[in-house]
């Protein structure tokens, strides 16, 4: 299958200031690709430059096929959400969007018919004829991603889409994200800096630090590669704290057992540095042999943020 | 949400035409330039008055007032121009609606032409208010036809140069208010031969410095047309400073737009 973004050692400078480095990577269609990294990282500059906005300093890259020397073409197949994009507050949303379809070469008909739909599929029917000044943030942010929509792109980026909404937009606007993905069957590049929301729809996930590629892969590979587990919580029957403590004490690959903070019964268990992941699948087979009831369980540094927070702090 | 193949229709409409059509909704739909108007065509009441009373007390010669209510319309409306395109590429930076005009397939230099040209209809409009003043200050002397055309020829020149001065300006600014204090501020530059003292504008330097100054050549052309009655092509020559700065600046705006558009500090 051909990548439908393809970049090979993509650079940007700014006079000495290196703000990307040799970004290779792929994303097939449909992929639902999250961009991550911390203030800095060069994300805005890597979706500006795959949008053309920029020029690469260095290397080359391709969408949909068109070499990043036809940034028209480029164009015509990209929608796009810039990071805290601005709306013209005197405007409706209505002939917001009409604008931007016609700019992308509708007819004025075809440009109402579409604006009108995309105003339908975002949930802004009933404000159409309102000023965006009136809208929410929440609103100004789907109008946005309407706005991505309006030339049927075959690759979305989406800067930093949910900067700043309340747990409710944020679901709404992740929400639109797989319907883009599932229904218009367009690829999305999500930069983003709520992980959670990464684990939630990025199908793959490139970690970004200092303008270099730190990781790349699903969000459970860079998990696992970066953030071997250090230690483990868990909670056991207050009965049996004293015993599930000599137990895992005894368990193979097990370095240290405190007790942990908050509930009656919880601990904590340093993993040995160098034991195997899979170590504390040891330590519970011989919790269950002791007859010690586990109630709760989790590995630490086997999430996303771990990782991210491994990856982009050793650099 | 309807999926769709990314097939789209051929621009019919070239993009510096709907680029130029929402700016004009924008600048007077929006309220901005009727308000701008509005605040031209006091001003020019106020002139118009004052000339007139003035006339009546024999103190101006009729086509005198009309000379200065034109020069007086033609200099604010070339003001109103210079000021909205200052805020053209600057504005949109400032407000964050640049990028997502850059990355349509509109290219840069359409998108240039397109603000030009809602920026020139503020002078179009100023010259539509000047109209009826004109007449009414010129009647009677068959001045009012001479007055308007050369109103709307050097007007235009004179429009068109400062508009694409403010446009170049823009581009570079850091800031809108850089742009708007440094256009304010070259516009004041090119004003200020006017108020040379007459015997500072005689002898082969005074007349060079009118000469060159596209603003005050133009200003000498329709003195010399209305109130000394020359034919048009008589001093056709003090045409040549605005019809060079028109062309050049609106070259050098279409080069710069075209070429360096940029989204400031921090987005190249």
């Amino acid at each position: 299958m051909t990548p439908v973004v393809e970049t090979h050692g993509v650079g940007k400078q700014y006079g000495s200031l290196v703000a990307l480095e040799n970004l290779a990577f792929s994303v097939q269609a449909g992929e639902v690709l999250g961009v991550l990294g911390p203030n800095g990282a060069g994300k805005t500059t890597a979706i500006r430059v795959l949008t053309t906005i920029l020029a690469p300093s260095s290397g080359s890259f391709s969408v949909g096929g068109i070499p990043h020397t036809r940034p028209a073409k480029i164009r015509r197949l990209v929608g796009v959400l810039p990071e805290s994009a601005g709306y013209p507050e005197r405007q409706t949303g209505e002939e917001y969007l009409r604008y931007f379809a016609r700019l992308f070469g509708q007819s004025r008909a075809s440009a109402q018919e579409v604006a009108r739909a995309l105003l339908a599929e975002v949930g802004l029917s009933d404000r159409r004829h309102s000023l965006i000044a009136t809208y929410s943030r929440g609103m100004r942010q789907r109008l946005g991603i309407a706005r991505a929509l309006v030339n049927e792109p075959r690759v979305v980026f989406l800067d930093e889409p949910t900067l700043g909404l309340d747990p409710a937009g944020q679901r709404q606007v992740l929400s639109l994200v797989r319907r883009i993905t599932a229904e218009r069957g367009a690829t999305v590049l999500l930069s983003t800096h709520l992980l959670a929301e990464v684990e939630e729809v990025c199908s793959r996930v490139l970690i970004l630090n200092r303008g270099r590629l730190a990781a790349e892969g699903t969000v459970s590979e860079i998990a696992r590669r970066a953030a071997a587990p250090r230690s483990a919580r868990l909670r056991v029957a207050a009965e049996h704290v004293e015993r599930a403590r000599k137990t895992l004490t005894a368990s193979a690959g097990i370095e240290q057992v405190e007790p942990g903070d908050g509930h009656l019964g919880s601990l904590i268990a340093m993993l040995d540095g160098s034991a195997s992941p899979t170590a504390m699948n040891d330590g519970l087979r011989a919790l269950a042999d002791a007859d010690v009831q586990v109630l709760a369980f989790e590995l630490e540094g086997a999430r996303l943020s771990d990782a991210f927070l491994a990856m982009t702090e050793e650099a | 949400m309807a999926s769709a193949a990314p097939t789209m229709p051929q621009r019919r409409t070239p993009g510096w035409a709907i680029v130029g059509r929402q700016e004009l909704r924008d600048l007077w739909l929006g309220g901005r330039g009727l308000l701008l108007g509005l605040a031209f065509s006091v001003l020019l009441s106020t002139i118009a008055y004052l000339t007139a009373t003035n006339q009546a007390l024999n103190f101006l010669e009729q086509r005198e007032s009309v000379n200065l209510t034109l020069q007086v319309a033609i200099a604010v409306g070339s003001l109103l121009v210079l000021l909205a395109a200052a805020d053209a590429v600057s504005g949109e930076r400032e407000r964050n609606t640049l990028e997502t005009l850059l990355v349509t397939p509109v290219s840069r230099l359409h998108l240039t032409g397109g603000k030009l040209l809602a920026a020139l209809s503020l002078w179009l409009a100023a010259f539509v208010i000047t109209i009826p003043y004109v007449w009414f200050l010129g009647r009677g002397v068959g001045v009012v036809r001479d007055a308007l055309a050369t109103g709307i020829v050097v007007g235009t020149l004179l429009a068109v140069f400062l508009a694409s001065l403010g446009i170049i300006v823009s581009v570079f600014a850091s800031s809108n208010r850089v742009s708007l204090a440094l256009s304010l501020f070259l516009l004041l530059a090119v004003f200020a031969p006017t108020q040379l003292p007459g015997s500072a504008q005689k002898g082969w330097a005074g007349e060079l410095l009118l000469r060159v100054n596209p603003l005050t050549a133009g200003e000498h052309y329709v003195g010399k047309i209305l109130v000394s009655g020359h034919a048009w092509s008589e001093d056709a020559s003090w045409l040549i400073s605005p019809i060079a700065a028109a062309a050049v600046f609106s070259v050098a705006a279409a080069i710069v737009g075209a070429r360096f558009i940029h989204l400031g500090r921090g987005g190249s």
